[in-house]
């Protein structure tokens, strides 16, 4: 058979996607193999493989970062039965299984679909889980509530059969307010939301930011509109997917982000190609804003959420974060988590972007109760949004792309921030910790990120190591401090927390204090001391 | 400092990142990353110009085989191809080497304006006498003539062209073909046809000129050693005539006699001029005291043989001529032999088979068994070398190494012309560099797994009745689509990938982005004195990994380790080997 004679520069995986986007997970588990195409089509379900051989990952989308207690507990029941019974949150608010046979895939999905819940477009080259404010409902700088748009877009564009075959995969984030706790400059499509006044009258809508993006190219979102109202943000979102589609590079997987569109292209270019989809879809853009907005709500501060204590929220109801270590739990405690939701919450559980559960609505006598029931599980309700909240992505424990074990250094770290001295800084130091460049958790907008790595020995072979940055904020990365062996990684972020705690003029935050004093003086105080 | 750590040192295989590589292992890596350019005696940039015709861009081919083998579109036809011998594909895919021969051709065929190069430097002043116009002479004199130096060409024919014009049949090389690229090269110099060179006259031209090149080739026949008669030839003088128009039909059989490439030749011609290509009586017996592997004919040109029903007898010597009562040739009486393995390696010797004596009747005998150089003319004590005992007497092509191929006079002749030219000037006026261009943003090969495994189209070939046309060529050469497939079966070993240590995190992305195992987790790398790599032990685990390690002898220069490297540790780089000018002279 001749093969194939084009110089058309066009990926494997579209060749594979032009075949179908289908497979049949049934037929799968009786033939008890998967084939190369079938692999890249199951992402499409939701799956991809493991680290561990004859293991399966499989993520659940979360709508805007929460479930129903009666999903929680499906869930819980679901990993028992096929997944060990272990549960990861993601930094993107869903949740993923780690231990799934090949012969249990349909099963496992089926049983998620009992409540509602799939693991369809949770990987794959198309919308991925919407994430949104985890205190979108209550937070009081709330410019509106962005949950119900999260989970009306997921569907919206989720069931767009135009919308299943992307260059790659779109992320899209919403925070209801400017200081962007749902992260929006570092995804595909951030969606803020602002209110201003008009005409008399208070009016809320979206500000456009496209571009963003970790990985191993990181750009940061660059503001597409400054406004547009409320009722347009499906069709918003859909033309900036639809421009994706039409001008993502099909050829090279590493540069078919929506980012590298925006980068490549410009952003008037692509501005200019959104508005002709909205225009061929019959969308008015007349009320769509590129020039300044003023926002007439709240000001805000950095960091709110490190601010939003339990019994801050505009409803009077307290809430109640549990930490999850390492960003995974048992089947045992999401279900407790589940029950408290239901006796003392709203029946909600709610994922947020430090890989943490939270509980809402919560009378406000009850949260000692809530802790303590949720401590006697063997989870922490102390220390979310501080030094000791720490996010490793999975890491070698189950990631096949993973270079480090990233739980191990979590654990590495963990003693060091809990020292007294830094008590003083809980709050105003981050840490992230990934893998591998795609940065799953983005250790570039953090105050200290962990890189993972090898570094070759002198002769031969070669050790566990770290690139280290510090000063990241979603807006401008953090800088390189250095590349450390593991074993060394502690003790670099004691000298640098230290030095943070000696330069650290009143509330500022390690990234602040990095900003003004630069990178040198902690290079300095690294290397030299 | 502290965590500063030491780290095994990995350098690259090259000198510089971007640039003129002048250091020995420059030159080391091209040879054993480009096994054709290094095996063609020429130093052909093959990949080069088969990528310009991957890209559409024939003339571009051809300026760069122009440049490197002088006589493309004869070379594309005759060119005994040691370049595919060393072709990557003849390891790792069972399709066969790329057909870089008849890439070149495809180049020549689509190149309808060729322009002659242009001088390297100004007028030396310097009087140069070359002697032959054959392979080896031209390519000489058109270097000598680029080095600026005045040259006379003085051909005993009334033609130029040697053994291209004489010696090779025109249905394997059509007569327009090779004079259109000597007139690339005869238009600058100052030749004199008819012009016979003896003793005499040598010693005139070394008395007037700066320099003489001898480049006579080799010019006379060996023979059988037997008692003759009429209808015999030398195999030389019967292509030569044949060439000319003077043979054009034969009445009766014909054996001819060898193994070489005029044998073959001659009984290709043979078979031509007795109607045999359509069937007619006559038998043309090509007859040879070895085994077919050891003629030589290629595979492909031993299937044409056969396909022009040319009867092969091997294992057979010549050890009477028959003859009639007019001396008209009857016969020829062969003996059975038998080819005897040296024991120490060298050329299989032959032990004849006493009693197995055979006879095979023929109107016609064409012996093709050698050809040696006429040496008489030289000067009286002097033997033939690259520069002579007589300093301004220089030598090159068949006449001093005894009779090979078209390719390797014209490596001859280019050698002497740098040779004479250093002599002239006192100084080397041109040195090849290996120049190391890095590719930015994000240009690729063009190339995929898919086009390694394409299967490669045949070479188009006259039918017997149209072979029987006097001048039509068998070969018709690639157009189109097929120019294509085999362009991009190329893997393009020019360009090197290497991932630089210091960058590199040990993601193993490359590897799980790799068409194949050409990439390898590595614990050592060993070298050689120049920092060449040799080999490696591959790690099992990443603890043990010191290197990832891109196997330049698997890598198929696709890119996708490129695309896949999220530090930017991969670089593609493109080698060329590059003549630069030392004394101001313009490329």
């Amino acid at each position: 058979m001749q093969r194939k004679l084009t110089m058309e520069l066009r990926s494997e995986d579209e060749e594979i996607k032009d075949a179908g986007l289908t497979i049949d997970l049934d037929e799968i588990a009786r033939r008890g193999a998967m084939s190369k195409s079938e692999k890249t089509i199951a992402k499409w379900y939701g799956i991809y493989g493991s680290r561990q051989p004859g293991n399966h990952m499989a993520r659940i989308v979360t709508p805007g970062g929460v479930m129903t207690s009666a999903q929680a507990r499906n869930i819980a029941r679901v990993s028992e039965k096929y997944g060990q019974g272990f549960i990861s949150v993601t930094t993107r608010q869903a949740l993923q299984f780690h231990w799934l046979k090949l012969g249990s895939l349909a099963d496992m999905i089926r049983g998620l679909s009992q409540e509602g819940t799939t693991t369809k477009h949770g990987c794959g080259d198309v919308t991925r889980q919407i994430a949104a404010c985890p205190l979108a409902e209550t937070c009081p700088y709330r410019r509106l509530n962005v949950r119900p748009w999260a989970q009306k877009l997921q569907k919206f564009l989720g069931d767009a059969e135009d919308l299943d075959n992307l260059p790659r995969k779109f992320k899209i984030t919403l925070s209801g307010c400017s200081a962007g706790c749902a992260q929006p400059y570092i995804n595909c499509l951030g969606l803020i939301a602002v209110q201003k006044e008009q005409g008399g009258k208070t009016v809320r809508g979206f500000k456009a930011i496209v571009g963003g993006g970790m990985g191993w190219d990181p750009y940061v979102g660059q503001e597409l509109f400054s406004f547009f109202p409320e009722n347009k943000v499906l069709a918003v979102a859909r033309a900036v997917a639809l421009t994706f589609r039409d001008y993502g590079d099909r050829f090279n997987r590493a540069t078919s982000r929506l980012k590298v569109v925006v980068a490549r292209e410009g952003l008037e270019q692509v501005r200019m190609w959104v508005l002709e989809h909205l225009d061929a879809e019959g969308v008015d853009v007349s009320d769509l804003e590129t020039g300044p907005v003023e926002d007439t709500g709240p000001a805000v501060p950095d960091r709110p959420l490190a601010e939003l204590t339990e019994n801050s929220g505009s409803d009077g109801k307290a809430l109640v974060r549990i930490i999850v270590p390492g960003g995974e739990l048992n089947h045992h405690q999401l279900r407790r988590i589940a029950e408290l939701s239901e006796m003392y919450a709203d029946q909600k559980v709610y994922t947020n972007n430090r890989q943490n559960l939270e509980l809402h609505g919560i009378e406000p006598d009850k949260v000692s109760v809530v802790k303590a029931a949720v401590q006697e599980t063997g989870l922490s309700t102390e220390g979310a949004y501080t030094i000791s909240d720490i996010v490793p992505c999975v890491g070698t424990t189950y990631c096949p792309k993973a270079v480090s074990e990233t739980r191990a250094l979590y654990k590495l770290l963990l003693p060091v921030v809990s020292l007294p001295q830094f008590a003083q800084i809980r709050d105003k130091v981050l840490i992230n910790i990934t893998g591998c460049p795609n940065s799953c958790s983005p250790y570039r907008i953090t105050d200290i990120g962990f890189r993972g790595m090898r570094l070759r020995n002198e002769t031969q072979g070669s050790e566990e190591g770290y690139e280290m940055l510090i000063g990241g904020d979603q807006k401008a990365f953090g800088q390189i401090l250095g590349q450390f062996k593991k074993d060394d990684c502690p003790a670099v972020v004691e000298t640098v927390l230290e030095a943070f705690v000696r330069w650290r003029h009143e509330n500022e935050t390690l990234t602040q204090t990095v900003v003004r004093v630069g990178l040198a003086a902690f290079q300095q105080e690294v290397f030299q001391k | 400092m502290k965590y500063e750590y030491a780290k095994a040192p990995c350098p690259s295989e090259l000198s510089v990142t971007e640039g003129l590589g002048e250091a020995e292992k420059d030159h080391l890596t091209l040879a054993k990353d480009v096994p054709c350019q290094e095996a063609c005696p020429a130093k052909t940039d093959v990949p080069a110009y088969i990528q310009a015709l991957a890209q559409g861009d024939p003339e571009r081919a051809y300026r760069i085989n122009l440049e490197d083998n002088v006589f493309p579109g004869v070379l594309g036809r005759v060119c005994t191809r040691p370049c595919e011998d060393a072709c990557r594909h003849n390891w790792t895919n069972i399709q066969g080497p790329v057909h870089i021969c008849h890439l070149k051709r495809a180049g020549a065929d689509h190149s309808p304006t060729p322009q002659a190069l242009p001088a390297w430097y100004g007028p030396t002043g310097k009087k140069i006498a070359v002697i032959g116009g054959g392979p080896a002479g031209l390519t000489a004199a058109r270097e000598l003539s680029r080095y600026g130096h005045q040259i006379s060409l003085f051909e005993r024919e009334d033609h130029l062209g040697g053994m291209m014009v004489d010696g090779i049949p025109r249905f394997r090389l059509p007569l327009d073909k090779v004079e259109r690229e000597i007139q690339l090269i005869s238009g600058k110099l100052d030749v004199k046809l008819g012009a016979n060179v003896d003793q005499a006259r040598l010693q005139n031209l070394l008395e007037t000129y700066d320099a003489v090149l001898l480049a006579t080739g080799t010019m006379k026949s060996k023979d059988l050693g037997l008692p003759a008669g009429s209808g015999l030839w030398n195999g030389l003088d019967f292509m030569k005539a044949y060439n000319s128009g003077d043979i054009t039909s034969l009445s009766g059989d014909v054996v001819v006699i060898g193994g070489g490439f005029t044998a073959v030749d001659c009984a290709r011609a043979c078979a031509r001029a007795a109607q045999r290509l359509i069937g007619s009586g006559n038998r043309v017996t090509l007859a040879y005291r070895r085994t077919e592997q050891a003629m030589a004919a290629d595979l492909e040109e031993r299937e044409e043989i056969l396909l022009e029903k040319i009867d092969i007898r091997t294992l057979a010597t010549p050890v009477k001529i028959l003859t009639d009562d007019k001396n008209q040739v009857t016969g020829i009486v062969f003996q059975r032999n038998l080819i005897q393995e040296d024991p120490a390696g060298g050329k299989p010797g032959i032990a004849p088979l006493p009693g197995s004596e055979f006879t095979l009747p023929c109107r016609y005998l064409i012996v093709a068994i050698g050809q040696d150089s006429d040496t008489a003319f030289l000067p009286v004590g002097v033997q033939p070398d690259r520069q002579t005992t007589q300093p301004k007497l220089f030598c090159a092509g068949d006449f001093l190494t005894g009779s090979s191929d078209v390719i390797h006079a014209v490596a001859e002749g280019k050698a002497v012309a740098d040779a004479m030219d250093q002599f002239l000037m006192g100084q080397v006026r041109k040195r090849y560099h290996v120049a190391v261009s890095l590719i930015r943003n994000r240009v690729q090969t063009g190339r995929t797994r898919d086009h390694d495994l394409q299967r490669p189209p045949a070479m188009p070939l006259a039918t017997l009745s149209e072979r029987v046309q006097e001048g039509t060529e068998v070969e018709k050469g690639h157009t189109g689509q097929d120019i294509l497939a085999h362009a991009t079966r190329c893997y393009l070993c020019n360009h090197k990938f290497e991932i630089d240590q210091d960058k590199c995190i040990h993601c193993d992305w490359c590897i799980e982005a790799a068409p194949r195992a050409c990439i390898k987790r590595v614990s050592r790398i060993f070298r050689d004195d120049q920092g060449v790599p040799t080999g490696y032990t591959e790690a099992v685990s990443a603890k043990e990994t010191t290197f990832i390690f891109i196997d330049s002898n698997e890598c198929i220069r696709c890119g996708k380790c490129l695309r896949a490297c999220p530090t930017g540790a991969i670089s593609m780089k493109k080698m060329t080997r590059t003549p630069c000018l030392t004394s101001g002279g313009t490329l």
